[in-house]
């Protein structure tokens, strides 16, 4: 469903992403993780199409993000770092804008955006304006936003970031039902990335470290964890000669 | 081209739920109706000078195209150029401050559609900016005959003037994310093409520069304000619409450059 071939990003002499390849299958909740700065969002914007590698391939459901561009974004539902909101607009009519960006037919506009509506728990607050939302709610309509296509393939960038533990939750469950989805409803497969382990352990099946640009580990979870050790000494053991903290 | 409507739709949401577009429509009426009313009244007072001194020739060509009209249509021109410059700061410093940009470039659309969409949003103002001006004249047809091709060319010209002025705010929006920059970069770009007319003037023969023909001809020919004045007396010329189209499109291309440049970064 997605696949990053020998993907790289030098800014300069900076190299931000150094050869990255990994394949996601349909339905995979794939955790990346990596410390801050390590090119967790500078991967993510280039399987999004919003930066392009330097060298490499991106390739979503099929599609090329580079060489079919317009097909590869259709399938794709992205939440970036800090949601892009409108904050003059309301809820709903956001949605329906950012439905009709990517390309739901004006007949079904209405339903989609009732649906991540209701699958975010934003339907009390629709008619809201969303610079009035507290930080909880605007990141729920920044999930909306990505899920309001229907997209096969969802791409997190810290979805809980700056949540109380009770949205976080709230969050996790949620993301864990576009994985599991039921009778009719589209099959999501997700890549969030975070530095938080227990998000990992909730939510993830699979985990991918990267460090200063590397892809380190690629492992299912249960495997990682099963000697006894924990995620924590996991990740310390990757990440431990990290003298020259990468910049962001 | 699909989402022309939905992005230019947006954007123009977004400035009639801000204060701007209030903030520009009402100083922008109130101007005109300043300068529309000083433009009458000196137009009457000197009407009532030559007929007191009995100056019957000049009386004779006096109209209300040429002496009310047109220097109406001339100072709303330089308005433009301070409140259009407010209309389109946002366009894309706004989507880069928010974050969206992220989103826009990550949705199934191209940068001409984002580009584009914005241009017509600001267009679509400018359009209502002229209108309002066109209600003015409107009112000297209750009361006299100016000619109505005239007074259409005039509009024509601003409207032309007030697309091109757009389109200079959208590139300087495109370059930078602070809207306080994009306001004064597009100023400061539009007083330039502006000024070019008077640089010309220093240039021309009997000027205080004198000479150099072919340098006056060509900042006389890339000013915008001598190309207004030529429609503004009626004279709608290929050239002149063609120079206004071409000032658009160029800054259009410009913007779209700056846009894409992210994905080059």
């Amino acid at each position: 469903m997605i696949a990053a071939r020998g993907l790289s990003k030098r800014y300069g002499d900076l190299v931000a992403v150094n050869d990255v390849s990994f394949e996601i299958a349909k339905g995979e909740v794939v955790g990346f993780l990596g410390p801050n700065g390590a090119g967790k969002t500078t991967t993510m914007r280039m399987l999004t199409g919003f930066i392009p590698p330097t060298d490499g391939q991106a390739v979503v459901d099929g599609h090329d993000m580079f060489e079919d561009p317009l097909a590869a974004r259709r399938s794709v539902g992205y939440l970036p770092e800090s949601p892009p909101l409108y904050p003059e607009m309301d809820v709903e009519g956001y949605l329906a804008f950012v439905a009709r960006l990517k390309d739901v037919p004006r007949r079904r506009v209405r339903e989609q955006v009732a649906r991540a509506l209701e699958r975010c728990g934003l339907a009390d607050v629709r008619r809201r304006v969303i610079g009035a939302l507290s930080k909880g709610y605007r990141q729920r309509v920044g999930l909306a936003q990505a899920i309001v296509h229907d997209p096969p393939v969802l791409i997190l960038d810290e979805p809980t970031v700056g949540l109380d533990p009770t949205q976080i939750r709230e969050i996790r469950g949620l993301i864990a039902t576009l994985a599991a989805p039921k009778d009719g409803e589209t099959q999501h497969t997700v890549i969030l990335s975070t530095h938080i382990l227990p998000e990992v352990e909730a939510i993830c099946r699979r985990v991918m470290l990267i460090h200063r640009g590397r892809k380190v580990l690629d492992s299912p979870l249960g495997e990682l964890t099963a000697g006894g050790r924990s995620l924590e000494q996991v990740f310390a053991q990757h990440t431990a000669r990290d003298e020259h903290p990468a910049e962001a | 081209m699909r989402h022309l409507g939905t992005i230019a739709g947006r954007e123009l949401k977004s400035l009639f739920v801000s204060p701007v577009a209030y903030v520009v429509l009402t100083l922008f009426a109130v101007l005109a109706g300043f300068f529309f009313l000083s433009s009458v009244l000196q137009f009457s007072e000197y009407i009532a000078r030559l007929t007191q001194f009995q100056i019957l020739d000049q009386l004779r060509e006096l109209n209300l195209n040429d002496h009310v009209i047109a220097p109406f249509f001339g100072v709303m021109s330089v308005v433009l150029l301070f409140l259009v410059p407010g209309i389109t700061m946002g366009l894309f410093a706004a989507e880069k401050a928010n974050g969206t940009d992220e989103l826009l470039m990550t949705s199934p659309l191209t940068i001409w559609e984002i580009v584009l969409g914005k241009f017509l949003a600001a267009a679509a103002f400018v359009a209502i900016l002229v209108g309002l001006v066109a209600l003015f004249p409107g009112i000297l047809f209750a009361y006299g005959d100016p000619e109505i091709p005239k007074t259409l060319a005039g509009l024509l010209g601003l409207l032309l003037v007030g697309l091109s002025y757009g389109a200079i705010g959208a590139f300087a929006s495109s370059v930078t994310r602070s809207q306080v920059i994009a306001f004064v970069l597009a100023f400061v770009l539009l007083l330039l093409l502006w000024m070019l007319s008077f640089l010309a003037d220093l240039g021309a023969t009997g000027g205080p520069l004198g000479g150099s023909s072919a340098l006056t001809e060509t900042l006389r020919y890339l000013s915008t304000a001598d190309h207004f004045e030529e429609m503004v007396k009626g004279l709608v010329s290929t050239s002149d619409v063609a120079y206004f189209a071409a000032l658009i499109a160029t800054f259009l291309l410009l913007a779209k450059a700056a846009v894409e440049s992210v994905r080059w970064r």
